[in-house]
């Protein structure tokens, strides 16, 4: 049994700066669970936490249901891949991966068996022999994980393997890493600040930011239904629009007021969302680019805007456009995640559809069935839950 | 005149530019220089020189200025305790740089990597134990190790060369092992080390190069040392190969060639390690003086 | 285990003690590995200089001692011979510019890459690796009256130049500086070469673009970055010239003619042990250790400081 979960973790360096934050966390065993977020917002130091290399200041860390604080990291069972590698320069890639064993006196048959069993999985059978000095960038990354694999430990923990790899071997490495866990089934605490591997691998995604937990959930949830305007725009690239608005109730409809625009709320939204008590009070409407569509003549509540900007990615385009001031983007089929998403800023933009140009003049519908909406002070979501 | 010098002189500040001038006035510079180095070269072999061909001659050739012989050298085994001096200069030499070394490395890699309350304070504390001159604590620590009965015998000469050379030996280290990634040791110390295992296992043999360094300067050092070898190690048996050579200049009665011979002896050990290790040492001087 | 086991076991947890275990251990590691250089360091260098500043005060002769104190002092600074060693190491500092210069035309030679470069370097380097007293040797040699120099006088025609520059009180002093240069050109060049090495040629030839001419671009650009080795190399050779010239004294000359080239790290081996005299060892050995302390902190405070 290898869960590992944080109970009220805090951790904070002697000068004040609190790195980590009251976080409470369950990964389950066998579980992917990816930390993403921007720099410094604790997920490395989490992780480091799990592994017994930073002191944890308050709160208690479980490892398969003890409690391992003052466990030290070889007593932990767990299996790390650093950022740069951290490979053994004097050893061989055999030797790099059979290193733990050989500590543990395991016996040399048995060590030459896994790290073989191991070199086969990541493909790295000819180059045994080798010195990390004479490997490429991704084969040192896969030495690594093969470096962890061989260990079987109750965890794999994995700080931003792959943010050293060149974007093409990023995306190959993704999926490989993906299908190893899949095949060994061992829990792994992966940090990232790639959204988008943060979607793709996890099977819950656990956002942070300044040392606060955000929001932990699967990346369909976590797209879906984002808990605050920070993981809205954080996850999905481009990020989601943040429209600074205000409800407004006219004989029964409500509608949104953004910019010098007007849109209507469909009612269910009252009965999903606290809609009622926040009449008049800011908000922000937040609208993923792909939920901006170009209106059609018998579509309802469409508003107009200009394109300022019109970025053609071949699969899709994205339009910039501005109404009233404001700055907005949609694209045109449904969102293809690109490599490297950013974090979101509280500026919205629309896109616009095939045939655009610069300057010209759209009418474009907001998807009635994907509205978000959120508290323009806090960034909570209005949304209640289930 | 002029435009050779001025050719000179831009030669020597920009070697690795562009020629703006001509090729022909360029090698012209380049041909000087090299003329110059040539008689520098002479100049700085001049004392090899003068060995080889004086060590070659017997006392009476000397004095009269002419005549070369290998008689010197044939005896002088039997006129040196050479052999015995030499053995001496060896198992100081060997004994000293063995404790130089493994006192440096362990404190350099616990400096570089353990931070410990009042670390930095000790660090700098013995990084400027390299100020103090030999001489200042010469006559206590004669004095010292008298009381002990450590004078001639090699464990006296063996632990004063290893406390003059240990100060710079932990400076080396340090600065060497400061180069290694945190990352790395945190590797260790997840697979199963404790710090203990990552400096002999993991961190020790990356550190060849910064070994050899301080090797060749500490041999090159204590071989050639003479106040230590003198005060020390007095007795006939127990002398340094250098310190028998001066002890045998202050008699006047020796023959110069005998001097000689004898000197290029006591040099030639030295010469060798350092032409055997000349590499590292250009690598382990600079990354102690960049930082 | 269920979350409400796994809580209750953490409550009990709550109570963090400060320092995981792996600091401790760090710690622990960390003082017990410089212990050894600690006590070597302590014990045969600090805890003698204590005790030279002990002895300093007392009437030392090997056999009693006797404190006497600052009377010890006070002889030492009325002593006429203190004096003379003190002179005769100011005047060996005349040497030093050229203990500098030298290896740095040197060094600027050799980061020419001329054809054969490598084989110079290691040349300039052998005379590093032989004994002070090896090159002492060659040195009386060189200037015995009937020595090289005057034998190379003769054979360019100035016999009437001959010299005996170690059998004179005023001459002495300086072939001991010659030496001194001598032995040093091995090693700052070896200083000054690193420093070139890690001179960025993009620097040079940018400037050439501007259009610097050579010195110039000598002064601007290859100066300023050879400061920190020109501080280091001034520094070292200075300290040689108050501490390891013993070698060169004891096989030259003994110390004389008279006391012409008796120096302070020589005055103290002779008081010491030629006339037991260690009280007033000890002390000169103090002073000496002053003025290299001095030397030392006098630099950190210069500002890049050459010439």
């Amino acid at each position: 049994m290898a869960e590992i979960v944080f109970d009220q973790v805090a951790k904070v360096y002697p000068g004040g700066n609190t790195a980590v934050e009251n976080l409470s966390l369950h990964v389950a065993d066998g579980e992917f669970m990816v930390l993403v977020g921007p720099s410094g917002c604790g997920k490395t130091t989490a992780l480091r936490m799990i592994a017994g290399l930073e002191e944890v200041t308050d709160g208690t860390i479980s490892i398969g249901g003890q409690v391992v604080n003052n466990v030290l990291p070889k007593d932990r069972d767990i299996a790390m891949v650093f950022q740069n590698y951290a490979l053994y320069p004097q050893m061989t890639v055999g030797q790099n991966m059979g290193f733990a064993l050989k500590i543990r006196n395991v016996p040399k048959d048995e060590i030459k068996q896994r790290v073989n069993e191991a070199a086969k999985i990541l493909r790295l059978t000819e180059y045994l022999e080798r010195r990390p000095k004479a490997l490429s960038g991704g084969q040192r990354q896969r030495v690594a994980m093969g470096r962890a694999i061989v260990r079987e430990p109750q965890a794999f923990l994995m700080d931003e393997p792959l943010s050293n790899l060149d974007a093409q071997l990023r995306v190959e490495m993704r999926t490989e890493i993906s299908r190893i866990q899949r095949l060994l089934g061992v829990a792994t605490i992966y940090v990232t600040h790639d959204q988008t591997e943060a979607m793709t691998m996890g099977d819950r995604v656990a956002v942070m930011r300044g040392g606060v937990l955000q929001q932990v959930a699967t990346p369909e949830d976590l797209y879906d239904h984002p808990a605050n305007s920070f993981v809205a725009g954080f996850i999905g690239s481009p990020p989601m629009n943040l429209l600074s608005a205000t409800l407004v109730e006219t004989q029964g409809t409500l509608r949104a007021r953004f910019g010098d625009q007007s849109v209507e709320v469909p009612a269910k939204y009252r009965d999903s969302h606290r809609l009622n008590e926040n009449l008049t009070r800011p908000l922000l409407l937040g609208v993923r680019p792909e939920d901006l569509v170009v209106a059609t003549s018998d579509a309802p509540g469409h508003f107009s805007a200009t394109v300022t900007l019109r970025e053609a990615l071949g699969s899709e385009i994205l339009a910039h456009l501005t109404f009233g001031g404001e700055d907005v983007i949609v694209t045109d089929e449904t969102e293809t995640s690109s490599p490297g998403g950013h974090s979101a800023r509280v500026v919205a933009r629309l896109g616009a559809r095939a045939h655009v140009a610069v300057g010209e003049r759209l009418d474009l519908t907001l998807n009635p069935d994907n509205l978000h909406f959120f508290d323009a002070e806090s960034g909570e979501t209005l949304r209640l839950s289930k | 005149m002029t435009t050779t010098a001025a050719t000179v002189a831009e030669t020597l500040v920009t070697p690795d530019a562009k020629p703006t001038r001509s090729p022909a006035r360029r090698r012209l510079g380049r041909t000087l220089i090299f003329v110059a180095m040539a008689i520098m070269a002479v100049i700085m072999l001049y004392p090899f020189a003068v060995m080889i061909l004086i060590s070659f001659k017997t006392n009476a050739q000397y004095l009269i200025g002419s005549g070369t012989s290998t008689q010197t050298w044939q005896q002088i085994n039997s006129t040196l305790p050479i052999w015995q001096e030499l053995w001496n200069s060896t198992v100081v030499c060997s004994l000293s740089i063995l404790i130089i070394l493994v006192i440096g490395v362990m404190a350099g890699f616990s400096f570089a990597k353990l931070q410990f309350r009042g670390g930095n304070v000790v660090f700098l504390a013995i990084v400027s134990a390299m100020m103090v001159p030999l001489q200042a604590i010469l006559i206590p620590e004669f004095v010292n190790i008298a009381k002990t009965g450590l004078t001639n015998n090699y464990l006296g000469a063996v632990v004063v060369y290893a406390a003059l050379g240990t100060p710079f030996s932990i400076f080396l280290f340090t600065t060497y092992f400061r180069r290694i990634p945190d990352e790395l040791i945190e590797a260790g110390i997840v697979d199963g080390l404790g710090y203990w295992g990552v400096l002999w296992r993991l961190a020790m043999p990356m550190a060849l190069p910064a070994i050899a360094t301080v090797t060749v300067l500490q041999f090159i050092q204590i071989w050639d040392d003479l106040l230590v070898g003198l005060l020390f190690l007095q007795n006939p048996s127990e002398r340094t190969i250098t310190v028998g050579l001066a002890a045998l200049a202050a008699g006047h009665t020796t023959s110069i060639p005998l001097l000689m011979a004898g000197s290029l002896v006591s040099a030639l050990p030295a010469m060798i390690v350092y032409l055997v290790f000349q590499r590292f040492l250009v690598r382990g001087l600079t990354m102690g003086i960049d930082r | 285990m269920s979350l409400t086991a796994s809580l209750s076991a953490s409550t009990n947890a709550r109570r963090n003690p400060r320092t995981s275990l792996l600091t401790k251990r760090r710690r622990r590691v960390g003082v017990l590995l410089i212990l050894p250089a600690l006590a070597l360091v302590g014990l045969l260098i600090a805890y003698p200089i204590g005790q030279a500043v002990y002895y300093s005060f007392t009437n030392w002769d090997g056999l009693t001692t006797q404190w006497i104190g600052p009377s010890t002092w006070v002889q030492a600074f009325h002593n006429p011979t203190m004096w003379t060693a003190l002179k005769n190491n100011a005047e060996l500092l005349l040497s030093v510019p050229f203990a500098l210069g030298i290896p740095l035309l040197v060094a600027v030679m050799l980061h020419q890459r001329v054809a054969g470069w490598k084989i110079f370097r290691s040349i300039y380097f052998l005379p590093t690796a032989i004994s002070w007293v090896v090159i002492g040797l060659v040195a009386e040699h060189f200037f015995a009256y009937s020595g090289t120099l005057n034998s190379l006088l003769s054979d360019i025609g100035f016999s009437g130049a001959h010299t005996n520059m170690l059998g004179q009180e005023n001459q002495a002093l300086i072939a001991l500086g010659i030496t001194f240069v001598f032995s040093m050109i091995g090693t700052n060049t070896m200083l000054f070469l690193t420093g070139l090495a890690t001179l960025d040629p993009s620097l040079e030839e940018a400037a050439r673009i501007d259009g610097a001419g050579a010195w110039r671009i000598f002064r601007h650009i290859t100066l300023p970055h050879l400061s920190r080795f020109i501080q280091l190399a001034f520094v070292m050779t200075v300290i040689s010239a108050f501490s390891a010239l013993f070698s060169l004294i004891f096989v030259m000359t003994g110390g004389g003619p008279g006391y012409s080239t008796t120096t302070m790290e020589f005055l103290v081996y002779q008081t010491g042990f030629n006339q037991s005299m260690f009280g007033t060892a000890a002390l000169y050995g103090i002073i000496l250790f002053v003025i290299t302390a001095i030397v030392g902190i006098v630099q950190l405070r210069l500002i890049g400081a050459k010439d």
